[in-house]
């Protein structure tokens, strides 16, 4: 007895109960956190305990550790990701997301996307400019900074909550944290489109960037309609999904890249 | 708290509880240790050094019997004089030791210009741990033991003011800009590697950014001096890699080692962006 005072292990309260053999594959997804006990009848309720916390470890608004969650991932996780969001073809990216949506996703492609239209909208703008005149120099706008992560940020923060609010109005599920991660993944193309509308062909231009916006716009449209089920009455949902992504596409070309 | 002066003191050994033992053999390992960690606020809160300050601790708890009383007081007379021991390393002005141990040194009636020069050695200290190559810039917890904001603070500031000086037009708004992504970039560089698991002191990181700061600093300063294009990629990727050359061992050994590109591609498109602000801004 006084030995297993010394071992801090669950099964001290096992002494004396019939171990029991247990289907192993209905434990198989405790499997991960189920180390000991296994095979113990008693194996469900700490493992239960395990689920709730991994679900719900909310310590309030201000603690960093409850939001740790929302950023569980590996590189190659982002990676797969964002490649993924290239492909406007398939709806699978909210399977793909399973139970382990990220923000990470969202945060820096935003931020990257903000830099890049910054950056590369000056330079653009320069060379249009001097096409047509010959004597213009280089000047560089800070105001491009300011509108870009006005517009940008605005965009991939208000649209999915507006979307989210609206979704949950008319009766259906909807997850916030995966409509930001959906959005978030969504603007990715848009980086290496601001990096090929520096060609300074008018033509040229637009045709790059209304290729890029409706890769955009159908990536998330279908993967909206595979996570709502596509019934008839909320096809005007996806229709604004569409058109409100082939804005942005607009408002990209129109304000950063004249 | 006469047996915090126990440092400096030699006393007999009978005299001595355990704990007073104890003691001064951290202060010995302590005062023995590397010379690169400069004395520099005296009652430094411990942050990344040994637990001190424990005497209040042990006055309390161990009454002491009546004969160590009267050894004790007989303690505290010859201590007072001894107050500001010369410490063998590097002993600025008044400073003790940094361990925290005896009274502080009046801070509030020293000349300005000590103050000063102390902050000033500080910044230098730091910036020679974190900018320059040194043998112990792979540790963590040895590279900016001693952090503080002033530094970062200065680079920042410095930053943004030759970025506006350089700018023909709206200039206060180039200042606003650069100011910003500096310092709610270091912030969020933080940030993140804390939401992704990692295990860094929030201050001490952001010291660390706003150091990592300086081969920029030096950059924005030749770029204004000199208005070639060329010249400016040239001088901007050149300082654009010493500052990702100073931050990258801090930054990938604070992560789990499959999440090191997701830490460190945020420092690297902060400075990128200022980089390209350096050369922008005309």
């Amino acid at each position: 007895m006084d030995e297993s005072s010394y071992w801090n292990l669950p099964s001290s309260h096992l002494l004396g109960s019939v171990p029991a053999v247990v289907n192993e594959e209905s434990e198989a997804s405790y499997g991960r956190r189920g180390g000991g006990g296994r095979g113990y009848q008693t194996l469900g309720p700490p493992t239960e305990g395990f689920e709730q916390q991994s679900q719900n470890n909310w310590k309030g608004v201000f603690s960093i550790s409850s939001y740790t969650q929302y950023f569980d991932v590996d590189t190659d996780v982002v990676v797969n990701r964002l490649i993924s969001s290239f492909y406007p073809a398939g709806g699978d990216f909210f399977n793909k997301i399973g139970a382990n949506p990220d923000l990470y996703g969202l945060i820096w492609i935003t931020t990257t996307l903000v830099f890049m239209l910054a950056a590369f909208g000056n330079c653009a703008t320069y060379l249009i400019q001097k096409r047509t005149d010959r004597t213009t120099t280089w000047s560089f706008d800070v105001g491009y900074v300011n509108a870009a992560a006005c517009g940008i940020y605005g965009y991939s923060l208000v649209v999915p909550v507006a979307f989210y609010f609206l979704l949950r109005y008319l009766g259906s599920n909807a997850s916030l944290i995966r409509f930001w991660c959906m959005w978030g993944y969504s603007l990715s193309i848009f980086i290496p489109t601001a990096f090929l509308l520096l060609i300074p062909v008018e033509i040229l231009r637009w045709i790059i960037i209304l290729v890029a916006g409706t890769a955009s716009s159908c990536f998330v449209t279908l993967n909206l309609t595979s996570y709502i089920g596509g019934s008839n009455d909320l096809r005007m949902m996806m229709i604004a999904a569409f058109l409100l992504q082939m804005a942005l596409a607009i408002f990209i070309k129109v304000w950063f890249f004249p | 708290m006469s047996n915090s002066h126990s440092d400096t003191i030699p006393l007999h050994p009978s005299s001595q509880s355990d704990i007073d033992e104890i003691e001064n053999l951290i202060n010995a390992s302590v005062q023995s240790g590397p010379a690169t960690v400069l004395p520099a606020r005296p009652p430094s809160p411990p942050r990344a050094s040994i637990p001190v300050s424990s005497s209040p601790f042990i006055q309390s708890k161990i009454p002491p019997p009546p004969p160590q009383s009267s050894s004790s007081s007989n303690h505290k007379v010859p201590s007072v004089p001894a107050a500001p021991p010369p410490p063998p390393p590097v002993g600025n002005s008044s400073s003790i030791v940094a361990t925290g141990f005896g009274p502080p040194p009046n801070t509030l009636t020293e000349p300005v210009w000590d103050t000063v020069k102390r902050d000033l050695s500080r910044i230098v200290s730091n910036l020679k741990l974190v900018v320059f190559p040194n043998p112990y810039r792979e540790d963590p917890g040895k590279a900016l033991r001693d952090w503080d904001l002033w530094g970062p603070f200065f680079f920042i500031v410095f930053l943004g003011l030759t970025l506006s000086w350089s700018a023909s037009v709206k200039k206060s708004e180039v200042f606003a800009v650069a100011f910003a992504l500096l310092a709610a970039g270091a912030i969020i560089l933080t940030l993140n590697v804390l939401l992704l698991g990692g295990h860094i002191i929030f201050f001490q990181s952001l010291s660390l950014l706003g150091y990592c700061l300086f081969p920029l600093d030096i950059g924005a300063l030749i770029c204004l001096l000199k208005d070639n294009v060329i010249i400016k990629m040239i001088v901007v990727s050149v300082t654009l890699a010493w500052s990702s050359w100073a931050a990258y061992p801090f930054m990938s050994s604070a992560v789990n080692p499959r999440r090191k590109a997701l830490a460190l591609y945020p420092v690297f498109l902060m400075y990128v962006s200022v980089g390209f602000l350096i050369i922008a801004i005309n």
